[in-house]
């Protein structure tokens, strides 16, 4: 656990280098959400910058802490290290990631050696990336989107910049500081991507060194992206799409169209070892056109989810159009549909999963968070994408403010409401559901 | 200044907007509370914030911001 440093990826890699993998948490994450990660995971040591010694002293570990200062000039000692890595193949676990669960705990994707390893290789490919770049890195350190901005550089020789955080809240900073270090290659969030077009800081600076931009996270709004090609019409524009239970990403698309306001870029095709399949609710094939939920196969998938095998079994199964070997597909939950070209197009959820400022969040958990509030007694949770805003609709004489500092408690900020609306009673449909479509009316 | 507390308290109900003087520099705002401030801030004043404006000295406490707020109204 630590805060947004080099010397962060610095102890993932000497975690790695020691036989072991990591689960990174962000020290700005509210304690109860450090303590369920802490909880599923149930290491041994957890390593915490000085800085947020006080914090980790604080939270339900039972292990030992160790603080990365005081451990940096410790002398290698190679007799250790190789016996230490004696038994590790390429599918150990490299890492361990956690994503927002529906029933309120996170969960944990358990990554391989050789998955990052596929992914990388291909990414760098269509990126060409080579020592020469200099990647401005956005994502939260904890994040899956990190693991680009921390295996470039030594997969390629190409350099990182840890961008601090505040700086994305001061867009035209933000491009300060890329110029500065000289950035060719941004692999950020939508979101990320979308803030410097909303708040106009084109009109003032521009990141002259930037060759290329890779975004994923959401459906790209092009109206921020044709600022960002007006503005800079030689840089290489990717869109990318794929789960964390695919090693960040599955399918890419070159931005190669000039985009209009309403262009709604397809994601692509699959990047190299990854293999993309659309199945029909039933787990027979699509027809060519047809739309269908986009599963995964390839030595991309992830291990699983961090002791919890019941749910590993029901994302992770035997790819129903396979009846002869064993070939694992991970359903995403996503749906799409392949053009004529065999070009990807993506179609929303089937569930009630939603993507908000990069994050994939379960309106579910949002749900049983709001419960715990006293004062709750029913409520519903809905995304007004056009806004970007999370909504909360909630029965009970609980206050917003009430709802919100409970969120802010036990959630990270992107997680809390936006809009919080309290009402008599929910609307329901006749089979006594609640009745979103009436709930979506009072969006505004 | 009501005006100003009161969008700002219903941006972000957990925060202390009387008393904070390091709103942006101890990343109590991030970004996408700025994206959202700006835009109300814009409506409610009649301004338009630009992106010079966008500075931590702007909008590090709720005074400062009535101080943009003033200033741009002005001109």
């Amino acid at each position: 656990m630590s805060g947004r440093h080099a010397l962060t990826p610095a102890c993932f890699l000497g975690i790695v280098r020691a036989g072991c993998f990591y689960a990174p948490m962000d020290a700005t994450m509210p304690q109860t959400r450090l303590n369920q990660i802490i909880g599923v995971i149930k290491a041994d040591y957890m390593l915490v910058d000085r800085e947020h010694l006080d914090i980790a002293n604080e939270l339900d570990f039972d292990g030992t802490v160790i603080v990365m200062e005081d451990i940096l000039d410790t002398p290698v000692d190679e007799a250790v290290l190789s016996k230490a890595q004696k038994g590790l193949n390429e599918l150990s676990p490299l890492y361990v990631i956690f994503t927002s669960g529906s029933t309120g705990v996170p969960k944990g994707v358990i990554t391989s050696h050789h998955s990052l390893m596929c992914y990388i290789d291909a990414v760098s490919k269509v990126l060409s990336v080579d020592e020469a770049d200099v990647f401005g890195s956005q994502s939260p350190l904890d994040y899956i989107a990190a693991v680009r901005d921390i295996y470039f550089p030594i997969k390629t020789g190409a350099s990182t910049v840890i961008i601090p955080k505040n700086e994305f809240a001061m867009p035209t900073q933000l491009f300060d500081t890329l110029n500065k270090n000289k950035v060719t290659a941004l692999c950020w969030s939508v979101a990320g991507v979308e803030l410097p077009a909303k708040l106009g800081a084109f009109d003032t600076v521009k990141p002259e060194y930037l060759k290329k931009l890779c975004f994923s996270g959401s459906v790209m709004p092009c109206k921020y992206l044709k600022i960002w090609q007006q503005n800079l019409p030689d840089v290489l524009y990717v869109n990318q799409y794929g789960p964390t239970e695919a090693t960040a990403s599955c399918t890419y698309y070159i931005v190669k169209e000039q985009v209009d306001d309403d262009t709604v870029l397809p994601i692509g095709e699959p990047y190299e070892n990854y293999t993309v399949t659309l199945l029909n609710e039933d787990g027979t094939a699509t027809k060519p056109g047809e739309i269908g939920e986009i599963c995964v196969s390839g030595p991309i998938l992830a291990l699983g989810y961090y002791g919890n095998p019941e749910k590993t079994s029901e994302s992770f199964i035997q790819n129903p159009l396979n009846p002869n070997y064993r070939e694992l597909i991970y359903k995403t939950g996503d749906l799409g549909s392949f053009d004529p070209d065999g070009i990807l197009e993506f179609h929303g959820r089937k569930d009630r999963q939603i993507k908000h400022m990069g994050h994939r969040i379960e309106l579910g958990e949002i749900e049983e968070t709001a419960k715990q509030v006293e004062g709750v007694l029913d409520c519903c949770s809905l995304y007004y994408k056009e806004k970007e805003q999370l909504y909360l609709f909630y029965t009970g004489d609980a206050t917003s403010k009430d709802i919100v500092i409970h969120f802010r408690k036990v959630l990270p900020g992107f997680m809390s409401p936006r809009k919080l609306i309290n009402l008599e009673t929910l609307p329901t449909l006749p089979n006594g559901k609640t009745d979103m479509q009436t709930l979506k009316s009072y969006f505004k | 200044m009501e005006e100003l507390l009161e969008i700002l308290s219903e941006l972000r109900p957990d925060v202390d907007f009387e008393n904070e003087t390091a709103l942006i520099t101890d990343g109590i705002l991030d970004s996408f509370d700025i994206v959202a401030l700006v835009g109300e801030l814009n409506d409610a004043f009649d301004i338009e914030i630009k992106p010079n404006n966008l500075v931590p000295d702007n909008f590090n406490s709720a005074k400062a911001m009535m101080a943009l707020i003033e200033k741009l109204q002005d001109e």
